[in-house]
C-alpha cells in the first residue's frame, strides 16, 4: 500500500510543483551534471503525531523505523562552510504542506537555516507567487554575516520529512549527488590480469589496457587493446584427446593472441556504498560495446618429449597462425572511484570473434597434401607449387636445440584443415584493473 | 606526484578502507560515515530464502540447483545460514557424444575414466555470511535501490552419482553406440535402463559465494550470487576395455583426483521476519 500511496503522491506533487518551484540558476548548472534526486524520500513515513516545529539535531540516533527520512540525516549536518549544492529537482520529494503527518519526528532535524532580509536574485523566485507556508517551516534565524546563499523563500525553508530538501545551503543528498564528475575527463585503465572464465576448450590469460574519454557524464568513447600472454587449449580438451581420442573442432578451439577494438561505454547506474560502516566509495555500473580485430592461432602440437640418440629434449608446444578475425566486444562491470583521480574496475567482457579454420600458417589443404608428399620423398619444399600465402619454412628443418624435425608436424597441420570448420567463439574474461583519471 | 601515485595504488591493493578514507580527507563534503543510517538493518532478524542456481559453464555435466535456506542475522553484517536443496543434473550433449563414439573406438583399449563426472543431487550446507558492504544504487536516477554485498562460506554433505561415459558393461550396438535397452535405435528416450557403469556416494561438500542482496520494501529481497560447490573428485584409472565389457571391476582409483567445481549463478528471493 505504501508504494502506491507514494507513487500517487509523487505524480500529484510533481505536476503541482513544477511551475512554482523553479530551481535556482546556480543549482541548475549543477543539476546538468548531477542527475535528479531519487524518489527515496517520496516514500511516505508511517503516521506520526503532528509536530509543529522541528527540534535541533541530536546526532545520529539509533535507526528509526525503516522510513525514508533516515536517509536525509546522512547529510543533514554538513561540515561547516559546506558549499551550496544543487537543489533537488522539482517535485520529487515534495509533500503536501498541509499534511502534518509528513513531518517525521523520529528523524534528526537540522538547525534553522540562514535567513536574510531580501531574497537573492539567484533564487529565481522573483515575480512568482510564493507557495503557502508550511507548518514545518523552521524558525528563522539571523546570520547576516554568512556568505551562503540567502534562503528567504518559504519554499526553501520547508522541511520535508524533517530535512530541508529545498535549502541550497544544506547538502541533503542521498544517491543523487555524484562526488566526482566524469564529463570531459580522460581515463587510462590497465588490467594487469584478464582471465578467461568460460574456457571449455581454450584457456586465455592476458593483460589489457584501455583509454576512455568521457564525452558526457554517462557516455564515453573507448579504445582497448589486449594481449594474451597465455593462450592454449584447456586441460579439459587435452584430457579428451588423451583419454577418449576426441577433441574440439579446430574452429572451436581457436586461440586469441591479441585484440584491439574501439567502442563506447555507458554508465546507466551509479551508487555509493559503505564498507564496514566507516568508509565510503562511489561506484558506477558500466556497460561497454565495441568492435575491432584480433589475431588468432591454433595448437598444432602440444609439448612433447623428443628422444634422440638416448637423449631427451623437451619440445615446447607449437602453434600455427590462423589469421586475423573480426571481433566484437560487449561487457559490463563496476567502477569504484577513489578520490578524483583513481578508480578500480572490475568487469566481465565477452570477446566475440568468428572462427573459420581453412589455413594454418597460410597453408591450405592442397598445400599440406603437397608438403606431405614432398616429405615422404624427401623433396625440397621450395620447388613445390604452393599457394603464395603458405609459409612452408615453418614445416621444414630441424630445431637445433630440441632436435625436433618440423616436417613431422605437417600431418598435424593437415588434420586441422582437412575438414574446414567454422564457429563463433565467445571468449568471456574477467578483468580487474585500475584507472587514472585526468 | 609519482610517489603519491604509487602510494595510492599500493593502498588500493591492500584494502578498500584505507584509500577511501584518504579520499574523504580530500573531499570533505560528506560525513565519514555517510551511509550510517541504513534504511534496512537485518541484524537480529530471521530470514528464509529460496533460490535457483544455473550453471555458468558445462563440460560433461550440467546442474540446476534448487535451494531453500534459513538464516539468522546476528548483526547487520554477519549471519549464519543453513541451506538444503536438490540439484537436478544430467550429462551434457558432449558427454553423450563421447560415450557413443567411444564404444566403437578400437584404438584405445586401456584408458582412464574422465574427470568431473560426479553429479550432485541432495545437499545440505551450513555457513556464514559476511556483508561488509551496504550501498545504494540509483536506478535511472529516480529509484534508489539498497543492497548488501556479501561473501558466503560453509560446508556440508551431499549425495552424488556418477555414470561413466566410457565403461559400458553390456554393449548392445557398438557401431551405433548403444548401451541401453531402447526399443528403437533412433529413440534414446525409449530406454528404461542403461548399462553404463555407475556409482553413488555421500561426500563432504564445501561452498563459497559472493553476491548481492537487494532490499525491496521492508521484508523482501532479491539475491544474486555466484556460488561454487566444491567436492573431491574420485575416478579410476588404467581401465581395461575387455574387463569392463565383461562386467568385471578393473583399474585402480586415481591417486590425485583433484577437486570438482560446480560454479553456479544463483537467483534467489529472501524474506525477513
Amino acid at each position: 500500500m505504501r508504494p502506491f500511496l507514494s507513487l500517487a503522491l509523487l505524480v500529484a506533487t510533481a505536476t503541482q510543483a513544477a511551475p512554482r518551484v523553479p530551481a535556482p540558476a546556480f543549482a541548475l548548472a549543477q543539476v546538468q551534471q548531477v542527475p535528479a534526486p531519487g524518489a527515496e524520500t517520496s516514500v511516505p513515513p508511517p503516521s506520526t503525531p503532528p509536530q509543529s516545529l522541528p527540534e535541533a539535531p541530536v546526532g545520529p540516533a539509533s535507526r528509526p523505523e525503516p522510513l525514508v527520512p533516515t536517509e536525509a540525516t546522512e547529510a543533514s549536518a554538513p561540515p561547516a562552510g559546506g558549499r551550496p549544492n544543487a537543489a533537488p529537482a522539482q517535485g520529487t520529494d515534495e509533500v503536501p504542506a498541509s499534511d502534518p503527518s509528513r513531518v517525521d519526528d523520529t528523524a534528526p532535524v537540522p538547525a534553522p537555516t540562514v535567513e536574510t532580509d531580501s531574497a537573492p536574485s539567484t533564487t529565481g523566485m522573483a515575480g512568482q507567487e510564493a507557495p503557502p507556508v508550511s507548518d514545518d517551516a523552521p524558525v528563522l534565524a539571523s546570520d547576516l554575516g554568512s556568505d551562503a546563499p540567502r534562503t528567504t523563500d518559504a519554499q526553501q525553508q520547508r522541511l520535508v520529512n524533517g530535512a530541508p530538501l529545498y535549502n541550497p545551503n544544506v547538502s541533503v543528498h542521498i544517491v543523487q549527488k555524484k562526488r566526482f564528475a566524469d564529463a570531459g575527463r580522460h581515463e587510462l585503465t590497465v588490467y594487469p590480469a584478464t582471465v578467461q572464465v568460460n574456457g571449455k576448450y581454450t584457456h586465455h590469460v592476458g593483460t589489457a589496457a584501455h583509454y576512455t574519454y568521457h564525452l558526457q557524464e554517462n557516455f564515453a568513447l573507448q579504445v582497448m587493446g589486449q594481449y594474451n600472454w597465455h593462450s592454449n587449449e584447456s586441460a579439459f580438451n587435452l584430457e579428451l584427446i588423451d583419454k577418449v581420442r576426441e577433441q574440439a573442432q579446430a574452429a572451436s578451439s581457436l586461440l586469441l593472441v591479441w585484440g584491439a577494438h574501439a567502442g563506447v561505454e555507458v554508465t546507466p547506474l551509479y551508487g555509493k556504498f559503505a564498507f564496514l560502516n566507516n568508509s565510503l566509495a562511489q561506484f558506477s555500473v558500466v556497460l561497454s560495446g565495441g568492435a575491432g580485430i584480433g589475431s588468432t592461432r591454433h595448437l598444432i602440437r602440444p609439448a612433447v618429449t623428443n628422444d634422440v640418440d638416448g637423449e631427451s629434449f623437451r619440445v615446447p608446444a607449437r602453434f600455427g597462425d590462423t589469421g586475423s578475425k573480426f571481433m566484437g566486444s560487449v561487457g559490463g562491470g563496476f567502477r569504484l572511484q577513489f578520490g578524483e583521480s583513481y578508480a578500480l574496475r572490475v568487469e566481465v567482457r565477452d570477446l566475440i570473434y568468428t572462427a573459420r579454420v581453412d589455413r594454418v600458417d597460410g597453408c591450405n589443404l592442397a598445400d599440406f597434401e603437397a608438403l606431405e608428399a614432398a616429405r615422404s620423398t624427401n623433396q625440397d619444399f621450395a620447388s613445390l607449387n604452393l599457394s603464395g600465402s603458405c609459409r612452408y619454412e615453418k614445416f621444414d628443418g630441424v630445431d637445433p636445440k630440441t632436435k625436433k624435425n618440423y616436417r613431422e608436424d605437417i600431418i598435424l597441420g593437415r588434420d586441422l584443415v582437412v575438414e574446414p570448420s567454422s564457429d563463433v567463439l565467445n571468449n568471456v574474461s574477467f578483468y580487474a584493473g585500475f584507472s587514472v583519471l585526468f | 606526484m609519482i610517489a603519491r601515485t604509487l602510494c595510492v595504488f599500493a593502498s588500493l591493493a591492500v584494502s578498500l578502507a584505507a584509500p577511501v578514507a584518504a579520499a574523504q580527507d580530500d573531499e570533505n563534503v560528506l560525513d565519514n560515515v555517510v551511509v550510517r543510517n541504513r534504511l534496512y538493518e537485518p541484524g537480529g532478524k530471521l530470514e528464509v530464502s529460496f533460490g535457483v542456481g544455473l550453471p555458468l559453464q558445462t563440460h560433461l555435466t550440467a546442474h540446476y540447483v534448487f535451494n531453500a535456506g534459513v538464516a539468522y542475522n546476528l548483526f547487520d553484517t554477519f549471519a549464519v545460514e543453513a541451506r538444503a536443496g536438490y540439484a537436478a543434473s544430467r550429462h551434457t550433449g558432449l558427454a553423450r557424444s563421447i560415450s557413443e563414439s567411444f564404444l566403437n573406438r578400437e584404438d584405445k583399449r586401456v584408458t582412464d575414466e574422465l574427470e568431473d563426472l560426479w553429479q550432485m543431487n541432495l545437499h545440505g550446507v551450513a555457513g556464514v555470511r559476511w556483508a561488509p558492504i551496504y550501498g545504494k544504487l540509483s536506478l535511472l536516477s529516480d529509484l534508489p535501490a539498497h543492497f548488501q554485498a556479501y561473501v558466503w562460506a560453509g560446508g556440508g554433505l551431499a549425495s552424488f552419482k556418477r555414470n561413466s561415459v566410457i565403461q559400458c558393461t553390456q554393449v548392445v550396438n557398438r557401431e551405433l553406440g548403444i548401451c541401453d535397452n531402447r526399443t528403437s535405435v533412433d529413440d534414446r528416450g525409449s530406454a528404461t535402463q542403461n548399462f553404463w557403469a555407475h556409482e553413488s556416494r555421500v561426500a563432504p561438500v564445501v561452498s563459497a559465494a559472493v553476491g548481492f542482496r537487494f532490499f525491496i520494501l521492508d521484508t523482501h529481497g532479491v539475491r544474486l550470487e555466484l556460488r561454487d560447490w566444491v567436492f573431491r573428485d574420485n575416478y579410476r584409472v588404467n581401465l581395461v576395455r575387455d574387463a569392463w565389457e565383461e562386467g568385471q571391476a578393473t583399474g585402480e582409483p586415481a591417486r590425485s583426483p583433484g577437486l570438482t567445481h560446480l560454479v553456479q549463478f544463483d537467483l534467489g528471493y529472501t524474506f525477513s521476519f
